[in-house]
């Protein structure tokens, strides 16, 4: 084993006859919902200037995902933004989708849409819920994850899991939708919006919390856009891009809902349009359960899509099917394609070069949190460090996203 | 069927008034119902620590409620999560700062063995740098099994010797991970 | 058109262009990459920088290639560029203070492939431990560590 180097915590000898001061935000921290390390230079208490180390959980995806055939990285991009990981599957399969040239109906998509925004609302309850905490509002935390148990209780009816999903198929679905899914999805609708009334009336026109983060880490647009900044962080510094309306995927073009923006990108704006996005998701889904069309849970690609298990044990084509995909001797078409989703904490994006083979060429993950967290330096200069802890909650940054 | 259930004393003799045992049964007791975690959370593993904590599985009836973040204040050390190769050292430094007793939870089948990730940059297994009590598999395990991780903790602090700090198994068994 | 605009400033230095693909794929020489993405941002407005990635062929001649993304959001149109560069001399010039968001996205390429940015203001690895002496993503490198000595053949099949 390679020896244990201890250079992370370092300080620098320049800044002893100055009267900087040197602070390590260091990667096990209360306050920072992931491992990465700040080393903070500061006069007084005002920061000057931040130094960040990632890395700390470098699980080489990429590297894994050009050995693994394409079902085997589905389990792969759960882990990416673990709090709302459907949403990195079904962007998955989506792009295996466009390299394969498969449509998928409309009810697909629309189970897809349910599934999704499902997940955006438990991403954005995990986020609003923490920057409370950040600055001690333990009970709306405790209330809300209540309502994560319930989303957790519909996961595992139509995938089995609790966190990490790995659901869905390329082309559709392993099993539809049952009555008791459905009901589930009714009954968390129908509660949710009462338990965010209450956590609205607890932090949103609250005077202590609007003090402490009105006016806190903000950028500017323009900086926003250099800096890469998509999903909520840059909706709340004012330019209203999303991808579900700019490149539509999944028929989220037949379905009308609005685009929450703020105007000074600081931590309060970052709150209030991760708050207004789950009453938007909240709308997605009731019109999308509605409205739900008559179908097939997945398309007639055998090629692609592993055939149900009564199948495989009683039909002989389903079986050799099934052996093909498993062993991943899929028809590949050679090519190259990029595909984007608006992930709870924006544009994830997977670019997929193909040589025919059963495993990627090349895969690469288009992380949105690891291309915003650069900026966090600039959005925190001149701040006390209870406002730079603030600032980092509010920006969502999730550690298996940032090093993947 | 009683409204509650009732744990075993330990041995002793009881009347009216006291209960007189031995010294380590008494600080076993007392010490595995107030145990005190670090939650050292990296990543998928965490989340779920963070549903084991909420109101619905609740670790805090077992007596940690204050999480100590802080490993100076903290008994048990939880790692959930990847542990990279570069996080190593830190690992390795927060069990050296903690004061005796000390305990070390591995949940997940990351922070056991490496998990599904068998490459260059992960650590194959939290035991490569510090001592673990228990591991606990699972990806993500459910809450239900970090509690029942837990519980084996609470077992093994309830019966563990006074002087185990001094034992020559024990210090052979820091020796081997160059803790003194 | 784009396509036009583009062969007119930079005639000889294109070589070559792909529009059966999913998106606009333009491969160009990689001495010319700071105009090109200087031109692409200023005259006809892409101005977000989406992705910056690196591939690795190895049967080709010019080994290492930098992928770069490029998003117009006004009207909505996407731009896929390519470079090559040897692995005997893997230097491209940075975009950085073009788009600031290529900073860490550079750092990721050198860390997996060791392509060079000349220009970078901190080229050092960012997600890999710093005395790893290859780079990792390459295609002759294995996945697994190779310096493990607990692994049992009898149980992983070898």
């Amino acid at each position: 084993m390679e020896p244990l180097e201890r250079e992370h915590i370092l300080i620098r000898p320049e800044d002893f006859d100055k009267n900087f001061s040197t602070l390590n935000l260091g990667p096990t921290h209360p306050a920072t919902h992931g491992i990465f390390q700040n080393i903070l230079t500061m006069h007084g208490e005002t920061i000057i200037d931040a130094e960040q180390t990632i890395g700390y959980i470098h699980r080489a995806f990429e590297k894994i995902a050009e050995r693994r055939p394409f079902y085997q990285i589905t389990t792969l991009t759960d882990r990416l933004n673990y709090c709302s990981s459907p949403i990195n599957n079904i962007g998955w399969h989506l792009t295996v989708e466009k390299l394969l040239g498969v449509k998928t109906s409309k009810r697909i998509d629309y189970m897809r849409i349910v599934i999704m925004e499902l997940a955006r609302i438990t991403d954005h309850l995990i986020c609003n819920s923490v920057i409370g905490v950040d600055s001690g509002a333990l009970t709306g935390f405790i209330y809300l994850f209540q309502e994560r148990e319930k989303v957790y209780e519909i996961y595992e009816e139509i995938c089995g899991a609790r966190l990490t999903t790995n659901l869905g198929r390329i082309g559709g679905f392993e099993r539809d939708f049952t009555p008791d899914v459905i009901r589930k999805i009714k009954d968390f609708l129908e509660n949710l919006p009462k338990v965010l009334r209450q956590f609205e009336n607890l932090l949103l026109r609250n005077r202590i919390f609007m003090d402490r983060t009105i006016d806190v880490g903000g950028i500017s647009a323009e900086r926003a856009l250099n800096y890469g900044f998509t999903g909520p962080n840059l909706r709340a510094a004012g330019v209203d891009y999303d991808v579900r309306v700019m490149n539509p995927y999944s028929s989220y073009d037949d379905f009308d809902f609005t685009i929450p923006i703020g105007t000074n990108g600081d931590t309060y704006d970052r709150f209030c349009v991760r708050q207004e996005e789950m009453w938007q998701s909240i709308k997605l889904v009731k019109n999308a359960l509605e409205n739900l069309p008559e179908g097939n849970f997945h398309e007639d690609v055998p090629e692609f899509y592993l055939p149900p298990k009564e199948e495989v044990y009683s039909k002989m084509e389903s079986l050799i099917w099934h052996f093909k995909i498993v062993m991943g001797e899929m028809e590949v078409p050679v090519g190259e394609v990029y595909h984007s989703v608006e992930g709870g904490n924006g544009e994830l994006g997977f670019y997929l070069v193909s040589d025919g083979g059963r495993t990627p060429f090349r895969l690469h993950f288009r992380r949105p949190g690891f291309i915003y967290y650069q900026a966090y330096p600039e959005m925190i200069k001149g701040s006390v460090l209870s406002d730079a802890i603030l600032t980092m909650s509010s920006m969502n940054v999730i550690a298996g996203e940032l090093d993947a | 069927m009683p409204l509650y259930t009732q744990v075993e004393p330990p041995e002793g003799y009881s009347a009216p008034g006291f209960f007189a045992t031995t010294l380590d049964q008494v600080v076993g007791l007392a010490r595995k119902n107030s145990i005190w975690p670090l939650p050292f959370a990296t990543s998928c593993c965490g989340i779920e620590f963070m549903a084991t904590m909420g109101a619905n599985y609740d670790l805090g009836r077992f007596g940690s409620e204050r999480l100590s973040f802080s490993p100076r204040q903290a008994d048990l050390l939880m790692v959930m999560g990847t542990i990279a190769k570069k996080m190593g050292p830190i690992v390795h430094q927060v069990y050296e700062q903690m004061a005796e007793p000390r305990w070390v939870i591995a949940v997940g089948a990351c922070a056991s063995s490496g998990g599904i990730f068998d490459t260059y940059s992960v650590l194959q297994g939290i035991d490569k740098v510090v001592p673990v009590d228990v591991y606990v598999p699972g990806c993500p395990p459910r809450p239900e099994q970090i509690i029942d991780g837990f519980m084996k903790i609470q077992e093994l602090v309830g019966n563990e010797s006074l002087r185990r700090r001094y034992s020559p198994e024990y210090r052979a068994l820091l020796g081997k991970y160059g803790i003194k | 058109m784009i396509q036009n605009r583009l062969k007119e400033k930079f005639s000889n230095e294109i070589l070559s262009i792909d529009e059966g693909s999913d998106i606009l794929t333009i491969t160009v020489n990689k001495d010319c990459i700071r105009e090109f993405i200087l031109f692409l941002k200023d005259e006809l407005g892409f101005g977000f920088l989406t992705d910056l990635c690196g591939v690795h062929y190895p049967d080709k001649e010019l080994q290492l290639g930098v992928v770069y993304h490029l998003h117009d959001l006004t009207n909505n149109q996407r731009i896929r560029i390519k470079t090559f560069t040897s692995l005997e001399q893997p230097e491209i010039a940075s975009v950085h203070d073009i788009f600031s968001s290529a900073n860490w996205m550079e750092r990721e390429t050198y860390d997996f492939y060791g392509v060079i940015f000349t220009g970078h203001p901190k080229l050092i690895r960012i997600l890999n431990v710093e005395y790893l002496d290859y780079f990792p993503m390459r295609k002759e490198y294995p996945l697994e560590d190779s310096t493990r000595t607990d692994k049992d053949d009898r149980f992983f099949g070898r």
